[in-house]
């Protein structure tokens, strides 16, 4: 009986050095470097210096400018998409397996596999443009102009993340209580109207769950502006992600990139604490 | 849960961590160096270099293998770019997953030693010194520091337009009429409006060799030999100037990095590509069937009589402190680098342009080759070698290099030169803390 209580120890040990050593230490030491520069090869102590940097930084501003806009554009039209498509796979009679690997599939692929087939797809006289004029249609700078670089980040987004959340919204959906919606019907309401006023509410918790996960990850986006774009045209795809890893491994400025990475960081919490307040503690 | 699938799960568990160690082992060698006489211990040294140099590596590596049987080479073909990534991580990581010879373009040396002072192996302290003249002088400044070497050099990259004999033929320009970029912009667009053919490719909104390219020419680049930012000289807006004139005329073809520079070489939709003498490695090895319908001919210059010399490119190679063998790594480069044999092999089959002068002196430099139609292209190249003007890159060359495209990109989309590059000249001048030259 007395052994008992060592050995979960004894398990857990490997897991907590790995923890510590990978996922503590970096966070510690990360910090530690935002307070740090270099100077001719070696780190030295600068104080605050990274972050007054930080505040004044126009490329910063940029960056942070553009991440907001992908994320305030791209993620509320994934996540409805992903709810209008889970709506409808869940009503479907037929084929359900087929649509729901078919959809499933793109949040499966390789990050960088799929920004270089777009970046293909979307050149100046690629497959899209060449659609687009076979229909009729001016073809567009997909990725020379600076908005519409904008809008092909947020196509390519939007087509390798929208299967992932709709699986998520599919599975919450079979919770869904039938009562409600025969209820609802009972008291004349269509199918549309069910949507809005049953399916959206019930899952308030999940929908939330998903945007916390989608703004994460978009604040911390990387590899597809820096496949499809390199941050280009002049800096107009260029997220905070990739303006992190631009200071670290391409200016070498390791100091100034750990500060950026605080920030996010900071960023990060604030709106996930935003978030949950809005729609209420615990989501319900 | 019965005894044997808690069995199984634990042996599956044991197997996933055995493999993940057995990975993580890395390269090894049987034997360090310092043999004591007999045979020596067989060393294998791995080398990280991209392109046409892997071949030019793995022959000089069978010719050294004559005297030095013991020694062996792997080489990694990696793209030239992720080079520098995977360079940036290992030296980070103070100097893991390191190979034992690295490739490095001339332009990114200082910015390396710079950052990582003690990353790479001090070639003078190993006898490099006694070797250096054999080289031009601004090799020599571009892979030394504080007097010291850190890099062999390697091959240079005086320009050339090449371009499609045919396509000129059929549009009925005769390339040796062409002496201005003025000149070459109106043939530009007979070219274009009789062939279809653009005049020349870019990377539009992400690199700026045509750009480095011109400012070269006119002796001027993003810096000043004393590092102030010279974003504001007359002579670079005159350069990015003359790329937006081809720009709006369109007559520049925007292509997706170098594949699509090469795709557009090979299917001919353009009529030149302005590039290094080492581009003539990729024509010969992936646009065969046009084989003697190739030419070249020197960048125009920006007035009549002007220089029309230039330099893209070139690299070194540098020896990783890390690498678990500097002296077998070095008397290997050091053979690689100072013997002719080797380096005519490397300039003949893979269009590497030596910068070991010795080389100049062996005939192939007066040879015709039949793939250019008979032209004596590497005399054209060695003419030019000396009056080429030595641009000054720093160790602030990759962030200079993103605003200048930063300022390209700009100006394709329409604004006006001067404004694009004093706007870069600001950012540079923020993010870097350097003066900039106001004109």
């Amino acid at each position: 009986m007395r052994t008992k209580t060592y050995v979960p120890l004894l398990f857990l040990t490997p897991a907590i050095a790995l923890f510590a050593v990978f996922t503590v230490f970096p966070i510690v030491y990360s910090f530690l470097l935002s307070f740090q520069t270099s100077v001719g090869g070696e780190m030295v102590f600068a104080g605050l210096d990274n972050y007054r940097r930080l505040f004044g930084d126009q490329i910063f501003r940029t960056a942070l400018f553009n991440t907001f806009v992908i994320l305030v554009i791209q993620v509320p039209i994934m996540l409805f998409l992903a709810l209008v498509l889970a709506s409808l796979l869940h009503a479907a009679k037929r084929a359900r397996a087929l649509f729901r690997v078919s959809f499933f599939m793109p949040a499966v692929t390789s990050l960088v596999a799929y920004s270089i087939i777009f970046s293909i797809m979307l050149m100046g006289d690629g497959v899209v443009n060449q659609f687009l004029q076979a229909v009729g249609l001016k073809s567009v700078p997909w990725l020379s102009h600076p908005w519409w670089a904008k809008a092909a980040l947020i196509l390519a987004m939007t087509w390798r993340w929208t299967g992932y959340n709709m699986i998520i919204y599919l599975a919450a959906m079979q919770n869904i209580p039938e009562s409600l919606y025969e209820a609802a019907s009972m008291d004349g309401a269509g199918k549309i109207r069910q949507f809005f006023t049953v399916t959206i509410p019930q899952l308030k918790p999940v929908i939330l769950f998903t945007t916390i996960l989608s703004t994460i990850g978009t604040l911390q986006l990387f590899d597809e502006p820096y496949t499809l774009t390199k941050g280009g045209p002049s800096d107009a795809t260029l997220t905070i992600g990739m303006y992190l890893y631009q200071t670290g491994f391409r200016y070498f400025d390791f100091g100034y990139a750990s500060t950026l990475a605080y920030v996010i960081v900071v960023l990060i919490a604030a709106l996930s604490f935003l978030q949950f307040k809005i729609t209420g503690r615990d989501g319900t | 849960m019965t005894k044997m699938p808690k069995l199984f799960v634990l042996l599956v568990a044991l197997s996933l961590v055995l493999a993940a160690c057995g990975t993580g082992g890395g390269k090894a060698s049987d034997g360090q160096g310092g043999a004591d006489g007999g045979n020596a211990p067989k060393v294998e040294l791995t080398a990280w270099a991209w392109n046409v140099n892997v071949g030019a590596l793995k022959e000089a590596m069978a010719m050294y293998q004559k005297e030095h049987p013991n020694v062996s080479l792997k080489v990694e073909d990696i793209g030239r770019l992720d080079v520098y990534d995977k360079l940036s991580t290992g030296l980070a990581a103070g100097g893991s997953a390191l190979p034992d010879i690295v490739l490095v373009e001339d332009d990114r040396i200082q910015g390396y030693l710079e950052a990582f002072p003690n990353g790479f192996a001090n070639l003078s302290e190993l006898g490099f010194d006694a070797k250096a003249d054999l080289f031009p002088d601004f090799k020599k400044e571009l892979t030394s520091k504080d007097g010291k070497y850190y890099a062999l050099p390697f091959d240079a990259g005086p320009t050339g337009m090449f371009y499609r004999r045919d396509l000129f033929e059929q549009a009925g320009v005769d390339p040796s009429t062409i002496e201005t970029w003025d000149d070459f912009f109106a043939a530009a667009q007979t070219i274009k409006s009789k062939t279809g053919a653009y005049a020349f490719p870019a990377d539009k909104f992400k690199d700026d060799a045509n750009f480095r390219m011109m400012m070269n020419q006119l002796g001027v680049y993003y810096f000043d030999k004393d590092g102030n930012i010279d974003f504001n000289h007359p002579k670079v807006v005159q350069a990015l100037s003359m790329l937006k004139k081809f720009g709006d005329a369109d007559l520049v073809k925007d292509v997706n990095g170098w594949d699509g520079t090469v795709s557009a070489t090979i299917d001919g939709s353009v009529a030149t590509i302005p590039f290094g003498a080492w581009y003539y490695g990729t024509i010969i090895d992936q646009a065969k069937d046009t084989a003697g319908k190739w030419g070249v001919f020197l960048l125009p210059a920006f007035e009549k009589g002007g220089n029309r010399a230039a330099n893209l490119g070139g690299s070194s190679w540098m020896i990783p402190a890390s690498s678990k063998h500097v002296e077998e790594a070095y008397k290997f480069m050091e053979f690689f680098s100072t013997t002719t044999d080797v380096q005519i092999m490397a300039m003949e089959k893979y269009g590497l342009f030596p910068s070991l002068s010795t080389a100049y002196d062996h005939p192939l430099f007066e040879s015709e080759v039949e793939f250019f139609g008979g032209q004596k292209i590497w005399k054209l190249f060695s003419d030019e070698m000396k009056d080429i003007p030595t641009p000054y890159y720093t160790k602030d060359y990759a962030i200079a290099l993103d605003e200048a495209v930063k300022a390209q990109a700009d100006i394709f989309n329409g604004k006006d030169p001067a404004q694009a590059l004093a706007a870069a000249a600001k950012r540079l001048a923020d993010r870097t803390g350097r003066q900039i030259n106001q004109y």
